[in-house]
């Protein structure tokens, strides 16, 4: 199947804008607005909103809810009719985003996507949730998070030619064989460190790009998610979690380096583009090989 | 149940499988990749491979004299699609000369051996992250014959699987090597140590922010930093308590031998000892250490029984106690955690 036809070109018109949100407990912030401009969006950003360039005509289009990096943080059912109805309103697509699942995650996620609209997306960032959705919700549309559209991304490289030592396999026709397989229509994915705008040329499915934070690493084993939990039982997969994480973050570098700004939220380990990388999205937006930016948080 | 052990030199074959390896799986970097695509990345690892054909042929030709296969590792987490027709070439080559399986992580390079390499075993790599029923299912479906589960799974959640899907061979970590981060989700390199080394130990500092700006408030921030201190001593645990071993020679480090009965009664295929990259003495040592345990499962002994044999076996229970040296930490006594000390750790 070619999607190329799908994809923006420089005479398509706005690109798609969307924003991620993982605390279900801030969609009531989001809850005062009677409509959403792109400052809202880019208000949540903090200081990072100058780490982003979007198009003139860039405004809200999508809306998104939840994690793509733990199997804790799936929204509850009643925030997700919330976001839904919100997104009526406001007149936005709604999302929901899906992590790697443990098998005890099924049927909370067999729940929650029961709760979405025709048409709706579903990021999905697991194989077998990919399977679930394809063979129990053929009416929803599975887009393939950034988890699963692999690249080197690690902020410490010393150089361009370590960046080589990995290249992505995006345009790989097997890969593409086995999305179309899946009834996936549309990838989301980082800006890496030493990235160019044409890495995103000739891949054969509409591309989206979160900014202004890539994603260097994540584990199933979290450090604030064990603050609760008794010591010998601390560091461990399976165990309760108070999510802690949306309440704390870390910042931070390695001494003696003028590194990309890294953080730490929960079991996941990020960077923030630099203004070269957010002019490099830019530029992949203006020759339509990006087509979507979806702006969220740590 | 079968010992998975690792090798990276033919020399390591026969005392490997002679401490009780019955399957054994190395990466290679040929020549001509070197010179074709100007890297070493033909797997997970840039170091610990065998030094080419020549070397790769003499270890399937070992430990086919012993009964044992070999597994070819093409694990990258991801590949270009300028690779996939010479890591086709490589598992043809592999295959053609008697070698079993390849260990594999990329979707496409999965689908590609399917479609060209057919008589070649697919075991999906831990790299690939599955960790569930449908995704192993997903898998099978592209022609896996095996899944090697990756670490940070719970024996429940390896007993669904393994029962879901009994015509899938599954494979779980039992020894060495701890990544911090999900390999499948880590997008890093392993730096030489003078450069960082792994991203998990690298020298980062880090300071906490409270969620919408500013420092947690004091009690928080104590909580958090007691937390810390109890996340560094894990890490010494996941890193093999320092790289040490213990009196008796047997590595320290992530270790899931106690729940080695549960996994056999699971229907686990294969248990798999991690670390190619570690030195000959040390892969042999892990073999010998898991192989007396699977000797007694096979002897039929009871579960406690063995699970307390796998505690005693590095002489010092403490360590096993503590929960932070276990790949499968709810495997462990509740009355040895009731014992613990500094002292006994």
């Amino acid at each position: 199947m070619n999607h190329a036809h799908t994809v923006q070109d420089k005479t398509a018109g706005p690109i798609e804008l969307g924003f991620a949100l993982v605390d279900e407990r801030e969609l009531a912030s989001f809850a005062r607005h009677d409509r959403l401009t792109r400052d809202d969006y880019l208000d949540r950003l903090g200081d990072a909103r100058d780490c982003v360039q979007l198009p003139d005509d860039a405004e809200p289009t999508h809306f998104f809810l939840g994690s793509e990096f733990c199997e804790h943080l799936l929204p509850s059912v009643e925030a997700i009719d919330r976001a839904v109805a919100l997104c009526e309103r406001w007149d936005l697509s709604f999302g929901l985003v899906t992590p790697i699942a443990c098998d005890g995650l099924f049927d909370p996620l067999r729940a929650a996507l029961a709760r979405l609209p025709a048409g709706s997306e579903v990021t999905v960032n697991d194989w077998g949730v990919a399977r679930l959705v394809q063979r129990e919700f053929p009416d929803l549309r599975p887009v393939a998070g950034r988890l699963l559209g692999k690249m080197l991304k690690d902020p410490r490289l010393p150089s361009a030619t370590w960046a080589r030592l990995y290249p992505n396999g995006l345009r790989a026709g097997p890969f593409r064989a086995i999305l179309d397989g899946l009834g996936i229509g549309r990838l989301e994915l980082d800006f890496p460190p030493f990235g160019a705008a044409d890495m995103y040329a000739g891949i054969d499915f509409p591309v989206g790009v979160r900014a202004p934070h890539g994603y260097v690493a994540k584990g199933r084993i979290c450090k604030l998610g064990s603050l609760a939990v008794d010591t010998p039982e601390k560091f461990s997969p399976g165990h309760q979690c108070r999510r802690e994480c949306l309440g704390f973050s870390e910042v931070g570098a390695r001494p003696g380096t003028n590194e990309l700004h890294t953080s730490q939220r929960g079991n996941t380990m990020y960077y923030r583009h630099a203004t070269g990388m957010a002019a490099a999205v830019a530029e992949a937006v203006r020759n339509g090989w990006v087509n979507r930016i979806v702006l969220s948080g740590v | 149940m079968k010992i998975t052990a690792p090798i990276s030199t033919p020399a390591e074959v026969e005392p490997l499988v002679r401490a009780g390896a019955r399957e054994l799986y190395c990466g290679v970097v040929p020549p001509d990749w070197i010179q074709r695509f100007n890297t070493s990345g033909v797997n997970r690892r840039l170091f610990g491979n065998l030094n080419g054909y020549a070397d790769l042929e003499s270890v399937v030709e070992k430990a086919s004299a012993l009964d044992a296969d070999v597994f070819l590792v093409l694990n990258a987490q991801q590949y270009g699609e300028q690779h996939l027709d010479a890591l086709t070439g490589i598992a043809a080559r592999f295959r053609s000369i008697g070698g079993k399986a390849a260990i594999v992580a990329d979707i496409s390079l999965i689908a590609s051996l399917a479609a060209h390499v057919p008589d070649l075993d697919i075991h999906v790599s831990s790299v690939a992250t599955c960790r569930n029923v449908e995704s192993a299912r997903f898998f099978a479906s592209l022609g896996a014959k095996r899944i090697v589960l990756p670490r940070d799974v719970t024996v429940a959640e390896i007993a669904t699987i393994a029962k879901a899907l009994p015509d899938l061979d599954i494979e779980a970590f039992v020894l060495n090597d701890g990544c911090v981060f999900e390999e499948g989700t880590c997008h890093t390199v392993h730096l030489p140590m003078n450069k960082g080394g792994p991203i998990c130990i690298d020298n980062y500092q880090f300071e906490y922010r409270a969620t919408g700006g500013g420092k947690p408030a004091e009690r928080a921030l104590r909580r958090l930093e007691q937390n810390d201190l109890d996340y560094k001593r894990w890490l010494w645990y996941r890193f093999g308590n320092g790289f040490s071993l213990s009196p008796n020679g047997y590595p320290w480090g992530p270790c899931g031998v106690c729940a080695m009965p549960a996994m056999h009664t699971a229907g686990v295929h294969s248990v798999k000892i991690a670390g190619r990259e570690g030195a000959s003495e040390r892969k042999i040592k892990s073999v010998e250490l898991v192989a007396q345990v699977l000797q007694r499962i096979e002897a039929g002994e009871a579960e406690q029984e063995i699970r307390e044999f796998a505690t005693g076996l590095r002489g010092a229970p403490g360590h096993c106690a503590s929960g932070y040296m276990c790949y499968y930490p709810e495997m462990r006594s509740r009355a040895a955690v009731s014992e613990i000390t500094p002292a006994a750790a």
